[in-house]
């Protein structure tokens, strides 16, 4: 078996031994969390006075994950179908193309990601209303 | 060799560096074996394969690069759907075998002389290959699966809009009467 | 007694191992330690890709092709908005251009940081990954500010990109440049330079030189052998022309070549990075104007693309028919042809404890090969 020497080699990994005496990287969460970023695309927000129920969120989504359906009280006298629409997040890839074609900009999203929820069929979200 | 090419077939000229020509089925192994070992377009990158189902053809594109990566050409010709068989090109460019399999699954396409055409990406999958138009994705999934219940509240707008308007009409008119 | 013959064992490496770049297997003969026979089996990781893009329109599609390549995202995007491009006849503007350029090369630095991880995880280093997945954290942290997600960006539109750049981002992206060339030496100490990784890597995964070009490898296999190929010098897009960097190459082809230009690729992109900041246009259109989606129709005609990722050469082919929808869309990654013509060649004769080393040096990665 062939000897050579590489010290260079053997000497220089230990230079890792610097990292103990230096801050961690990591915080701890849930008591330090990271600081909020603008224009992240997080869940749904509907300004509900400002949306006309013209449904091109609902044409141009690609997973066909929004359904239009009808509310109870009216909030703008402008809504000519009485619709708003209702996203299921087991579709949602989250690329908002809706707010981009939304025509009254109406339609956006906020930081907001994290749901957690033990039954599978309540991932059916309604917009809140900023 | 795309000047002395130009003698013989019709160059498409689509960029300074992607040129095109068509050839008949028969001089597939003739001419790409002469572009590949007299020329600088030694390289084989890629067969691309479309479904064109209302001529009903298959039209192939091999697509070949040179020795220094800067130009590339297309090889194409055009196929008939059913029972498509092509000899492959397995002895000329090793690559072409893992290629070939992929299309084979994909499409149907028998290539004769290539000992590896079993299973790519799909395990025992027994209906019409998929890519080919004919197979509706829609229906297959209809047919197959349940969907989660719970969206049946959703209306069409346009619908919707036209009830209202016309229901909007009659209260108006009825108002008018008294 | 009757001497029992020698007989080949067979097992899978894969699809559950932590030496797998991904999920793929490869059935290997063995015969004691050493591999006599290997086949590449894919499959686990099949969505369909390019099914579904043939009912949806083009600006729908865009949102799938980012899906194709886990680890770096943005050549595919790129591609496809090229190609797109050149059917329908859109010229982008010269600030869209730089920027996308940016947004290419802050990809591949977080790339190259994801592969640093995985090819010291197969040899055994583990606390080299440790330190480059928070470097490439703090990339990632970069990426969310600008396009609004961390890994799937869907930034680079047809036209142009999507968003304007934040106020300030040129020089929050300057300010990370200089804190990571001050810790590149020090992975030089524990990795480069380490005496066991190249005792393990030298001579390990050789290729053969000759009949390297026409067999179609691509990237670092090429660069490691001392042929120096690469698409942004060879067949320019972008602002590649307008910029001065080097193609690093080095004799060996062997597993430590390999390792070596990817080392010297991440100064380049660092350099490539410094002139793009002080070259970027002011003002400028960010978008060209598109029609609708549902009225935005391509010519019947067909065209080829490519782009260099941090693996090697992606090449598209999308062919139009005159409707709204794509006709038909083919994506080849750089792991089609090295992860069976290439791989299954290299390993006859290796020992079954480098499989992985290999694999990762090539930068197999199964959701390219099988979309």
């Amino acid at each position: 078996m062939k000897f050579d020497l590489d010290v260079k080699g053997v000497v220089s990994p230990f230079s890792a031994v610097q990292k103990l005496f230096e801050h961690p990287n990591t915080i701890c969460y849930p008591d330090e969390k990271k600081q909020k970023i603008d224009g992240y695309r997080g869940f749904h927000t509907n300004v509900l006075e400002a949306c006309i129920g013209c449904a091109n969120c609902q044409d141009v989504c690609m997973n066909d994950a929004i359904d239009m359906i009808t509310i109870d009280e009216e909030k703008n006298p402008k809504n000519g179908s009485g619709c708003i629409p209702r996203i299921d997040y087991g579709r949602c890839c989250w690329c908002s193309l809706c707010t981009d074609v939304c025509p009254p900009d109406s339609l956006k999203l906020e930081d907001d990601c994290i749901w957690a929820n033990s039954d599978s069929n309540n991932f059916l979200y309604m917009p809140k209303d900023k | 060799m795309i000047d002395f090419l130009k003698d013989k077939y019709e160059v498409i000229e689509k960029t300074t560096t992607l040129w095109k020509i068509k050839i008949e089925e028969k001089d597939l192994i003739s001419t790409i074996s002469f572009i590949s070992s007299n020329g600088s377009f030694i390289t084989l990158a890629q067969i691309a394969c479309a479904d064109w189902i209302e001529d009903e053809i298959f039209s192939l594109n091999y697509i070949l690069t040179t020795e220094k990566r800067d130009k590339n050409l297309m090889v194409e010709i055009n196929v008939s759907r059913e029972d498509t068989q092509l000899p492959t090109l397995l002895n000329i460019f090793p690559q072409a075998e893992v290629m070939e399999r992929d299309l084979h699954e994909m499409y149907g396409i028998d290539f004769i002389g290539n000992p590896t055409l079993y299973d790519f990406a799909l395990e025992n999958w027994n209906n019409t290959p998929p890519l080919r138009r004919e197979f509706d994705t829609l229906a297959y999934v209809n047919e197959h699966f349940n969907f989660r219940a719970g969206r049946e509240d959703n209306k069409d707008v346009k619908a919707e809009t036209k009830r209202r308007r016309a229901e909007a009409k009659r209260l108006k008119e009825l108002n008018a009467t008294k | 007694m009757q001497q029992s013959k020698n007989r080949l064992i067979k097992i899978y490496h894969g699809p559950q191992h932590p030496g797998i770049t991904g999920n793929m297997s490869v059935e290997l003969d063995l015969l004691g330690e050493t591999i006599k026979g290997a086949r590449t089996h894919v499959g686990y990781l099949h969505r369909g890709f390019e099914k579904l893009i043939e009912r949806r329109t083009i600006i729908q599609a865009f949102t799938i092709v980012c899906r194709i390549c886990v680890p770096e995202p943005d050549p595919n995007e790129e591609n496809f908005a090229s190609a797109v491009e050149s059917l329908a006849g859109i010229e982008i503007s010269e600030k869209a251009k730089y920027i996308r350029t940016m947004v290419l090369e802050m990809s591949r630095i977080a790339a190259q940081m994801l592969w640093m991880g995985g090819q010291s995880g197969s040899v055994g280093l583990g606390t080299v990954a440790q330190w480059s997945i928070y470097d490439r954290d703090l990339i990632l942290d970069l990426f969310e500010e600008l396009t609004g997600g961390r890994v799937y960006h869907m930034y680079i539109y047809p036209g142009g990109v999507r968003r304007e750049l934040p106020d300030g981002f040129l020089d929050r992206l300057s300010q990370f440049l200089d804190y990571f060339e001050k810790k590149l030496p020090q992975y030089d100490n524990i990795f480069f330079d380490n005496g066991s990784f190249k005792k393990r890597a030298i001579g390990v995964g050789v290729i053969n030189k000759d009949e390297a070009l026409k067999n179609g490898y691509v990237g670092q296999a090429l660069r490691g052998c001392g042929i120096k190929r690469d698409v942004r010098r060879d067949n320019p897009y972008l602002m590649y022309e307008n910029l001065d960097f080097e193609i690093p190459t080095f004799e060996g082809c062997d597993v430590y070549a390999r390792a070596l230009v990817r080392r010297s690729e991440i100064r380049e992109s660092i350099k490539i990075l410094r002139q793009v900041i002080a070259q970027m246009p002011k003002e400028g259109l960010i978008m060209q104007k598109i029609p609708k989606h549902r009225k935005f129709k391509l010519p019947k005609d067909d065209t080829f693309v490519s782009v260099e990722s941090a693996r090697g050469e992606f090449g598209y082919y999308m062919a139009g028919d005159g409707s709204e929808k794509i006709r038909r869309m083919q994506v080849k990654g750089p792991s089609l042809i090295h992860g069976f013509t290439l791989l299954e060649n290299l390993l006859i004769d290796e020992e079954l404890s480098n499989v992985a080393m290999i694999m990762n040096s090539l930068g197999i990665c199964p959701p390219e090969i099988e979309r």
